[in-house]
C-alpha cells in the first residue's frame, strides 16, 4: 500500500500499469482532437493527409479556418464578455457571503447556509428551466399589468449570464470561505489596534490575505462560465456563447476547425492555469 | 522622536498613565470583570497575574477599546477613552499570537501604524529603523514574517507598536508560544526594552514567573477581582489572601482548625493532627477553619534533631527525592500521614538521602502564614 | 477626526450585517427559490385556451402513462448511479496512489495531469471521444490496421459509449475530493493499522475507506449530479438512441413549447435527484453541509 509497508513486485506492477493506463485514458481524446485541428482532410477523421495551417489560417469555403470565421470568433467574444461579467458578480457576492457566513452569527444561519449549497445539487438543465419559466412569468405579468417589454427577461445574454451567477457564486463562496476561516480575526484588531478603522483594516489586512483565494475562485468561475453548456442551452438567445455555437456546428456535421477552437480553448486554459499556479505561490524575495 | 516629547509636556499634571476605576464586565450571568480600580505611575512595568478565566483578557481587551465595560472609567493620561473607538485610543497592543500581517514584510508591517497616524512617508525610513536598532534586528525590514524565528517575531511585535509611542503598551500574554529558554531571555529582553523606551507596559499572564522577573508592581487577579497589587516582593513574602499565597510561588498548603492565639502566634491542628505554630495576620478565633501556608524553602531539612529551639520541628520520612538541579526537593511524610514538600539544598551533606530516611524538618511561625478558609477569605483583602 | 461612541459602532456593525445579508437573499430568492417554486405551478397547470390556464395534474399523469417518459427516467436514473459508481471504483486506486503512494514533484505533476482535461470544456472532451470512437474513428481505424476487424465498426451511440463519456466527463469531481481526503489521513494511521495485525485488504476496509467517506460522498453526490443532468454527453455520444431524460425536458421547453410539461418533468428529475442524494447521506451517515464544503 504505502510505501512504508512492503508489497509483493507483482503488486506494484500491475497498480503502476493500472495507472498509467489510466492517464492514457484521460489524455488521449485531447491529443486526438488537437492532432486532428492539422490534418490535411475535410473531416477530422482517418487517413492522415499531412500536415496544414489551413483549420486555422483558411481563407474561404471550403477551408475556412477559425481565424477568419467570424461567426465562431463572434461566439468567442460573446463567451468571453458573459464570463467576465460573470465572474466578477460572483466574487463580489461570494465575499460578502463569506463574510457572512464565517463572522456573523444570527437566527437560521444554518438553514442559510444549506439553502447557499442548493445550487450544487440542481441539475444545470433544471436550473436554467427554472429560471427561464421565471423570468418569462415576471415579464408577461409586467407586460400585462403595465404593458411594458422587458426585453431582458427574454431568452438572452442577460438570463444566460444570471443563471451562471446562481450556481458559480455557491462555488465561489466556497473558495472564499474557506480561506477566510484561516485567516486569525486578532490580525484586524490588531490593525485598528494601531489606527485603521474597520473597514480600513478588512481592505488593509483581510483582503490581502485573501487574494490567492479570490484569484483562485475567480479562475475557476471564468473557466466554468466559459465552459458551460447545460444551463446556458436553456437560457440562450440568438447570441450564441461559444459552447452553444460548437454544439450546433457538431451536430451538423463536424469540419476540423472545430479542433482547431479546441485547441485554443486548451491553450488558453493552460494559460490561465500556468498564471494562476504562478499567482498563488508565496512570492520570493 | 519630538511626538513623544510634546505629548508627555502637554500633561505634565498627570502622573498616572493609564487609571481604572470600578471597572465592570458582565457576559450574560458571568461576571468577568468586577469592579476593578487601579492606577499605573508612569513608565513602569505593571503585571497583571492571574490563572486562566480570571478576567484579564478581558479587563485588557476593554483597555485597548475592544469591549465596552458595562460599568467604570478607563482614564488614559487623565482623559477617559470610554467613548473612544480602538483605533483612536493612545494604546497599543502586542496580541497573544503577536497578530503580525503575513502578507506584508517587517517594514511594512511596522509601518502600518504610521501610516494610519498620517505620519508623512519620508520620515518612515528613520524611524523603522531606528526602532528596529532599539529592538536589536537592524537590517530586517525587507525580511518576511514566515523567515522570523519565534524571538524575532515578538520583536517585531513589539517595534511596530512602540515605534508609535503608546501612551501604555498592552501585551497579552505574548510569551506563551516560545519554548522555555528563549522565554527566560525575552523576559530579560522586554524589561530593558520597556526601561529604553520608557513606556508604560500593561502585560497580563498566567505565570508568575513572567510577572516576578519584570515587574515593578504585579496585580494578582481572581474571579474578575484584584486580590492584591504590590511589588512582586511584598505578593511573594506578604501576600494577603489565601489565593495570592497560594498562587504566587510554591507553597505547602494544610488546612487545619485553630487551638489557640497569642499574639501574633496561633497554634494550629491540621485534619492530620499534626500541631503547627504560626504567624497570623488577624485576631483567629478558636476552631476557625484556616488553611496554613509553607513555602518549601523556608523549611529546614536535617539529619538529626536541630540543635537550636525552633517553633516547628517535624520527625519525618522521607518518601522521594525529586532531583531538579538547584530547584531539587524532596517529598517527606509525618507519622501521621501528613506529606511535606521540602527545598533541598544542593550540598554534601544530602546528597545520600533516600526514601525511607528518617530526616527532621524545621522552620520558624514567622515564616508560614495562615488565612481563614476559603468561604470567608475576602475581608482580609482589606485588614 | 470626531469621536464615535462604542454604540454608534454597534449600529454601524449591525446595518454592516444587514448590508450582508440583503444580497445574499436577493441571490438565493430571485435566482433559486422563487423560480422553482414557480416551476412548481406551472407544472401543475394546463392550458385549456390561449393564455387560459386551469389547476390540474394532467402533465404528472401524462409522465405515468407515456411508458417512453418514465422509461427514459428510470434509465437515465440507473446509468447515472451505474455511471458513479464505475467512476469511483476507477477513480479510488488512481486517488490513493497519488495521495498516499507518491511524494514530493511526481505527485504534483500528477495530480495537475489529473485536472488538465477538466481545464477545457466539456464539449471538446465529448468531441475527442467521437473522433476516437465513430465508424472513421481512430479505433475503429486501429482494429482494421491490427486486422481484428475487416470493415468500419461503429462505436458510437450506443450505451457503452454514453457510459465512457459520462465517465470520462466525471472523472475530476471524484478524483480532487478523493485525493484531499485520503492526504489528510495520517500515514501512522495506516502503519498502525498494519503494526497491529491487519492485512491490506483489512487496513483499507476498517481505516482507509472510513477516512475517506466523506470525500467518497461528495465525489458521489457530484458525480451523480453532474451525470443525471448532463445533456451533452449523451445527445453527442448515443444520438438518437440515447433517451436522456434532459433530453425530453428540451424537447418540451424547447422544441414542442410545451413548458407545463417540462416544468413537470423538470420537477420529478429534481426530485428524483434529491432523493438519490439524500438516501446515500442517510446511508453512509453523512452530513449535507460537511460533505459539500
Amino acid at each position: 500500500m504505502i510505501p512504508s509497508i512492503p508489497s509483493s513486485r507483482f503488486f506494484r506492477v500491475s497498480y503502476l500499469s493500472y495507472v498509467t493506463l489510466f492517464f492514457i485514458f484521460l489524455i488521449t481524446p485531447l491529443v486526438v482532437v488537437a492532432a486532428f485541428s492539422f490534418n490535411d482532410a475535410l473531416f477530422p477523421s482517418l487517413p492522415w493527409n499531412g500536415f496544414t495551417w489551413d483549420w486555422y489560417l483558411g481563407k474561404g469555403d471550403p477551408r475556412l479556418g477559425l481565424f477568419h470565421d467570424n461567426a465562431l470568433l463572434d461566439s468567442i467574444g460573446v463567451s468571453v464578455q458573459v464570463a467576465i461579467v460573470t465572474t466578477m458578480a460572483s466574487l463580489a457576492l461570494a465575499t460578502c457571503n463569506a463574510f457572512l457566513f464565517e463572522r456573523e452569527q444570527f437566527p437560521g444561519k444554518n438553514f442559510l447556509y444549506v439553502l447557499m449549497l442548493m445550487p450544487l445539487v440542481i441539475p444545470g438543465v433544471i436550473l436554467g428551466v427554472s429560471i427561464l419559466v421565471f423570468s418569462s412569468t415576471v415579464a408577461n405579468w409586467f407586460e400585462v399589468q403595465f404593458g411594458i417589454e422587458i426585453e431582458a427577461l427574454r431568452p438572452g445574454l442577460v438570463l444566460v449570464t444570471l443563471g451562471q451567477f446562481a450556481f458559480l457564486t455557491t462555488i465561489a463562496t466556497l473558495v472564499i470561505s474557506a480561506r477566510l476561516r484561516k485567516f486569525d480575526i486578532t490580525q484586524e484588531e490588531a490593525a485598528m489596534n494601531l489606527g485603521a478603522s474597520r473597514l480600513t483594516a478588512i481592505a488593509t489586512v483581510t483582503l490581502p490575505f485573501l487574494k490567492p483565494a479570490l484569484f483562485g475562485a475567480g479562475v475557476v468561475a471564468f473557466l466554468m462560465s466559459f465552459e458551460n453548456f447545460n444551463t446556458t442551452l436553456m437560457l440562450v438567445g440568438s447570441d450564441a456563447p461559444l459552447t452553444i455555437a460548437m454544439f450546433d456546428r457538431l451536430r451538423e456535421g463536424s469540419t476540423p476547425v472545430l479542433n482547431a477552437v479546441s485547441v485554443l480553448l486548451m491553450v488558453g486554459s493552460a494559460c490561465l492555469a500556468l498564471v494562476s499556479l504562478f499567482v498563488q505561490r508565496p512570492a520570493k524575495p | 522622536m519630538s511626538d513623544h516629547a510634546s505629548a508627555s509636556s502637554a500633561d505634565a499634571g498627570v502622573q498616572e498613565d493609564l487609571a481604572c476605576t470600578l471597572l465592570s464586565k458582565h457576559f450574560g450571568d458571568f461576571t468577568a470583570v468586577d469592579g476593578v480600580s487601579f492606577s499605573i505611575p508612569r513608565g513602569s512595568f505593571f503585571s497583571i497575574l492571574g490563572p486562566s478565566g480570571c478576567g484579564k483578557t478581558t479587563l485588557l481587551r476593554m483597555l485597548a477599546g475592544f469591549q465596552q465595560p458595562d460599568s467604570g472609567d478607563i482614564l488614559i493620561k487623565g482623559q477617559s477613552v470610554l467613548n473612544t473607538p480602538p483605533n483612536k485610543r493612545p494604546v497599543n497592543m502586542v496580541f497573544q499570537h503577536l497578530a503580525l500581517f503575513p502578507t506584508m514584510s517587517v517594514a511594512e508591517n511596522i509601518a502600518y501604524g504610521l501610516k494610519r497616524k498620517g505620519v508623512p512617508k519620508r520620515e518612515h525610513a528613520t524611524l523603522i529603523d531606528e526602532v528596529l536598532a532599539k529592538v536589536h534586528l537592524p537590517g530586517y525590514g525587507d525580511k518576511r514574517i514566515d523567515q522570523l524565528s519565534g524571538g524575532q517575531k515578538q520583536r517585531v511585535a513589539i517595534a511596530r507598536c512602540l515605534v508609535l509611542n503608546p501612551a501604555v503598551l498592552l501585551l497579552d500574554e505574548p510569551l506563551g508560544a516560545l519554548d522555555l529558554k528563549l522565554r527566560e531571555q525575552m523576559k530579560i529582553e522586554l524589561k530593558r526594552l520597556q526601561r529604553e523606551f520608557n513606556t508604560t507596559f500593561v502585560y497580563i499572564t498566567h505565570d508568575q514567573s513572567e510577572a516576578l522577573v519584570m515587574s515593578d508592581q504585579v496585580a494578582v487577579m481572581n474571579k474578575g477581582q484584584f486580590e492584591q497589587v504590590g511589588t512582586p516582593q511584598e505578593l511573594y513574602y506578604q501576600p494577603k489572601t489565601a489565593f495570592v499565597a497560594g498562587f504566587v510561588g510554591d507553597s505547602n498548603q494544610y488546612a487545619g482548625k485553630v487551638q489557640s492565639q497569642s499574639g501574633d502566634a496561633v497554634t494550629i491542628v491540621t485534619e492530620q493532627g499534626v500541631r503547627l505554630l504560626s504567624h497570623a495576620n488577624q485576631p483567629l478565633l478558636a476552631g476557625a477553619p484556616v488553611t496554613l501556608f509553607v513555602r518549601p524553602e523556608v523549611m529546614q531539612i536535617s539529619t538529626s534533631r536541630p540543635a537550636t529551639e525552633q517553633d516547628n520541628c517535624l520527625a519525618v520520612t522521607v518518601s522521594r527525592v525529586l532531583f531538579d538541579g538547584a530547584q531539587s526537593r524532596v517529598q517527606v511524610e509525618t507519622a501521621e500521614g501528613a506529606e511535606l514538600t521540602v527545598a533541598l539544598p544542593q550540598t554534601a551533606d544530602f546528597q545520600a538521602l533516600e526514601p525511607g530516611r528518617s530526616v527532621h524538618v524545621s522552620w520558624q511561625a514567622s515564616q508560614c502564614l495562615c488565612f481563614v478558609a476559603p468561604a470567608d477569605t475576602k475581608p482580609l483583602g482589606t485588614q | 477626526m470626531s469621536k464615535t461612541s462604542g454604540n454608534f459602532n454597534r449600529t454601524q456593525y449591525r446595518l454592516g450585517f444587514w448590508l450582508l445579508l440583503a444580497p445574499i437573499v436577493l441571490w438565493l430568492s430571485l435566482l433559486i427559490i422563487l423560480p422553482h417554486i414557480d416551476m412548481v405551478l406551472v407544472s401543475l397547470r394546463e392550458r385549456i385556451a390561449s393564455r387560459e390556464y386551469a389547476f390540474s395534474f394532467g402533465n404528472y399523469t401524462a409522465f405515468f402513462t407515456e411508458p417512453l417518459y418514465w422509461n427514459t427516467f428510470v434509465r437515465t436514473a440507473v446509468m447515472s448511479i451505474v455511471a458513479t459508481v464505475m467512476t469511483l471504483i476507477i477513480a479510488f486506486p488512481v486517488s490513493f496512489y497519488i495521495a498516499k503512494v507518491l511524494t514530493g514533484r511526481p505527485r504534483i505533476a500528477l495530480f495537475i495531469l489529473c485536472l488538465l482535461p477538466f481545464w477545457v470544456s466539456e464539449l471538446v472532451r465529448t468531441y475527442g471521444w467521437m473522433i476516437l470512437l465513430r465508424e472513421t474513428g481512430l479505433i475503429s481505424g486501429a482494429l482494421q490496421w491490427f486486422g481484428l476487424a475487416d470493415q468500419p465498426v461503429e462505436m458510437l451511440y450506443n450505451d457503452v459509449a454514453i457510459m465512457v463519456g459520462l465517465i470520462y466527463t466525471s472523472m475530476l469531481f471524484m478524483v480532487v475530493p478523493l485525493v484531499t481526503t485520503l492526504d489528510s489521513l495520517d500515514n501512522s494511521l495506516i502503519e498502525a493499522g498494519y503494526d497491529l495485525g491487519g492485512s491490506s485488504f483489512h487496513v483499507m476496509r476498517s481505516i482507509v475507506i472510513p477516512h475517506a467517506m466523506p470525500g467518497i460522498m461528495s465525489g458521489c453526490i457530484v458525480v451523480f449530479m453532474l451525470t443525471l443532468g448532463n445533456y451533452l454527453t449523451p445527445t453527442l455520444l448515443g444520438g438518437k438512441s440515447s433517451l436522456w431524460f434532459t433530453e425530453q425536458i428540451y424537447t418540451q421547453f424547447i422544441t414542442r413549447f410545451n413548458w407545463e410539461q417540462g416544468a413537470a418533468f423538470g420537477i420529478l428529475l429534481l426530485i428524483l435527484s434529491s432523493l438519490i442524494v439524500w438516501l446515500g447521506l442517510k446511508i453512509t451517515r453523512q452530513s449535507f453541509t460537511r460533505v459539500m464544503s
